[in-house]
């Protein structure tokens, strides 16, 4: 009967703040008899640092009344109560870290063992402060109770046992709670899909947060190097507009009334970028526009070609680059609609028929003022150029590269041409002396160019033919050549009637032995010393751009000559290219500097002898191989006298590989 | 002759007035060749706001301010923004790049071609690029 009473104990009704610590295992009995004695052996040990009556006081007024007690006690005492109360303060942490892992199973973060921390006494109030257990409010840490903090504790939430039913914060449905689930931005819980998408958006924040690939910054500079983007100062505002531009390429719609130049400088990025595409093609394509500069055509397709030519009919100037996809059609479509077509460079329009080459020229006929064909397989063939040579007698531009099938016949076709100006080849079969030679005799007195690249047999009478027909030529190019002898070379430029060259290239003309890498000393091979410093002699002064890599029979004595002594002066030049010339050193390259007040680019890849160097401020030097990680060296420019101060210098690139 | 203003006033078309640095300003050629009191009258354009006299140079150079009827106010912003920012890294090295916002960018490229701002030019670039 007493068990049945005892069994029937009527329970009152509790108070939120006990349901809160029923809930979370808390038991407000345990507490009280945990303070109350905790209270007397304080008092038991001496006046320690007294212990304010239990109510719950600020951290301040703990720390207060702690002080007046400290100032009271004399020191030995001091010391002795709080290493106690150290002590019991790890005697109890200990003690409630063991509670915290019994009674966690699942319960979440640091309110549970705020909650007990608190309960406990022990540790200051916040779990995440792993701070200092030895706080400077020796033993009162049951006093430090953040009021604020208790009470927005007591209001919060707890996380739910798994099994529990849960609101999501996000979608507000009902879902069980499990262990996986993570929680919203307000702290409460979320089902399972908006969890996905939560982790997702992390995820995504994550990597554009992500850091770049090592290398990368310094792959930037060079590259920005090698486009002649100077590395000081801020960059210009259209620079910074275009590559904004190119970065949002997709939300591009409509360029406006941009003017042409800027037209084509964005079609420039966009090719460089590869994100020429038919969606993009459209930007570029207005039909007051006279000339289409597409230098990466390789994602437009047919219908593309032919948009090309039905938006833009009045095109003068057609320059298109990789043009895969374009097919007899798009050109028949062409020859019908653009009527004032002048200026015509397609690289790599190899779907293109030779009956279709042959009808371009037919009815182009007097119209057509240039051409640049370059890489075409199977297509263009030596009856074609004579067909074009018979019809388009107005051309004066013309440039055959990598063009496979032309040879000796396309050579004599092209020596017919009138009005011919700039002529430019390189030719994969064999041409023989003769026909360039009757080549040059015929039309060399009106040349203005002329690049012969890979006649790998040409020899000295070439040169000769040069010497004694061309009389205006501004841009002489000779180049991957080894028969052509050094002598050869200093009969050109000796006392020879022509002005002085602009563009002068000769790279890649020496011997090919490798038993004898020196070549031939009594008679070398390849633009050498003697040749080398004939052209400086005749072509210094007006000079722009002068190429001799790989020319690696011209000896130090001549470089020297030609750049490092003192009256040495090179007003025009702005690019010049050593690369593999090994007798290149650093006073060379300090001499041209010198001599040189208007260079903007030196390009020497491959020139071991150079080391340290002081680059002036306007000039970008690329490819000196001197390995010193990278170091940069900022500066300045010339001062009035001519002392160098040190310039941007990148060390440890990788070697082109040539020569 | 007196010294002239440190600052100058540029105007847009829809009557926004930036004051700016006169050597700030200058990046400019044509804003430097309009405000230029020295500067002969080779007046062309139909787009310059400015009266032929005879005697002292462009209306603009007297009274130190620049009127623009095609650029925009927040075009004309952002235009001044980069002169400031263009001057102050002058000679710095490895200068982040000015914020542009992309709905902004295209009439900014062609105000900027129109001020002709900074080196190098457009040409020389695209040569640059092409070489």
């Amino acid at each position: 009967m007493s068990g049945r009473r005892n069994g029937n104990r009527i329970r009152g009704p509790q108070s939120a703040l006990t349901d809160f610590l029923a809930a979370n295992n808390i038991s407000a009995a345990q507490i009280r008899d945990d303070h109350e004695r905790r209270q007397r052996e304080a008092r038991n040990n001496g006046e320690g640092p007294s212990i304010a009556a239990g109510a719950a006081a600020t951290p301040a007024t703990g720390e207060d009344g702690a002080d007046e007690d400290v100032v009271e006690i004399d020191e030995e005492e001091e010391e002795r109560v709080r290493e106690d109360s150290k002590k019991r303060k790890r005697k109890g942490e200990v003690e409630a870290l063991e509670k915290i892992k019994k009674a966690k199973a699942g319960k979440g973060k640091g309110k549970e063992e705020k909650g007990k921390s608190k309960g406990k006494g022990k540790t200051k109030g916040k779990k995440g402060k792993k701070g200092d257990p030895d706080d400077d409010d020796d033993g009162d840490s049951d006093d430090d109770f953040d009021p604020d903090d208790l009470s927005r504790d007591m209001y919060k939430k707890s996380r739910p046992l798994p099994g529990q039913f849960e609101h999501c914060e996000i979608c507000s449905k009902r879902f069980t709670v499990t262990p996986y689930n993570i929680e919203g931005p307000d702290g409460g819980l979320v089902c399972t899909p908006c969890g996905k998408e939560l982790k997702k958006d992390v995820k995504a924040e994550k990597k554009s947060a992500a850091k770049q690939p090592q290398g990368r910054k310094r792959r930037k500079l060079e590259s920005d190097r090698l486009d002649g983007l100077v590395n000081r100062g801020a960059k210009s505002l259209q620079q910074m507009c275009i590559e904004t531009v190119a970065k949002h390429h997709d939300d591009v719609e409509e360029l406006g009334d941009m003017p042409a130049p800027l037209v084509e400088r964005l079609s420039q990025i966009f090719s460089k970028q590869r994100v020429l595409k038919p969606k993009t093609l459209p930007l570029f394509l207005r039909p007051d526009l006279q000339s289409v500069v597409l230098h990466d055509a390789a994602y437009l397709e047919a219908d593309d070609y032919k948009q090309i030519f039905a938006v833009v009919p009045n095109v003068q100037k057609l320059v298109l680059g990789n043009t895969c996809q374009m097919k007899d059609e798009a050109m028949e479509y062409m020859l019908e609609r653009c009527s004032k077509l002048k200026h015509v460079q397609l690289y790599a329009s190899n779907l293109v028929s030779t009956e279709m080459w042959e009808k371009f020229f037919t009815v182009m006929g007097g119209r057509l003022e240039s051409l640049a064909l370059k890489w075409l397989d199977n297509a263009l063939e030596d009856e074609s150029v004579e067909v074009m040579a018979r019809e388009c007698r107005n051309i004066r531009r013309l440039k055959f590269k990598l063009c496979r099938r032309l040879g000796e016949r396309a050579v004599a076709a092209i020596a017919t041409l009138p009005k011919l100006q700039h002529l430019s080849l390189q030719l994969s079969r064999d041409v023989s002396n003769e026909s360039l030679i009757s080549l040059i005799e015929q039309r060399g007195p009106k040349l203005l160019t002329l690049s012969l690249e890979k006649f790998l047999d040409a020899d000295d009478s070439l040169l000769a033919a040069i010497h004694s027909h061309c009389r205006s030529l501004q841009k002489l190019r000779v180049s991957e050549n080894d028969t052509i002898t050094d002598a050869a070379f200093t009969s050109l430029f000796t006392a020879w009637p022509n002005a002085s060259l602009v563009f002068a290239d000769f790279n890649a003309t020496r011997d090919i032995d490798n038993n004898n890498s020196d070549g031939p000393l009594e008679d070398p091979i390849g633009l050498g010393s003697a040749g080398f410093t004939a052209l400086m002699a005749h072509s210094g002064q007006a000079l722009k751009h002068l190429d001799i890599s790989s020319c690696r029979h011209i000896d130090l004595v001549a470089l020297s000559e030609a750049f490092c002594s003192s009256d040495a002066v090179y007003p025009a030049l702005e690019y010049i290219n050593v690369s593999f010339c090994s007798r290149v050193d650093t006073e060379v390259v300090e001499g041209i500097f010198k001599a040189c007040p208007a260079l903007k680019k030196l390009v020497a890849f491959g020139c071991f002898d150079v080391g340290a160097v002081r680059v002036p401020g306007s000039v970008v030097l690329i490819g000196v191989p001197r390995a010193r990680e990278g170091i940069e060296q900022f500066g300045g420019y010339f001062d009035g006298d001519g002392v160098g101060i040190q310039g941007i210098e990148i060390g440890g690139m990788a070697v082109e590989v040539g020569a | 002759m007196a010294t002239l203003s440190q600052f100058v006033t540029l105007v847009s078309s829809d009557d926004f007035s930036f004051i700016v640095l006169r050597s700030a300003a200058c990046l400019s050629g044509v804003i430097r060749r309009m405000l230029d009191p020295a500067c002969i009258i080779f007046s062309h354009a139909s787009l310059l706001y400015s009266v032929l006299t005879l005697t002292d140079g462009f209306v603009e150079a007297r009274t130190n301010t620049c009127h623009f009827e095609n650029i925009s106010g927040m075009v004309l912003e952002k235009v001044c923004e980069y002169m400031y920012y263009n001057e102050k890294h002058r000679d710095g090295k490895d200068v982040p790049d000015m914020d542009i916002p992309p709905e902004l960018c295209l009439e900014l490229l062609m105000a900027s071609d129109y001020l002709d701002s900074a080196c190098p030019s457009l040409l020389h670039m695209a040569l640059l690029t092409a070489a």
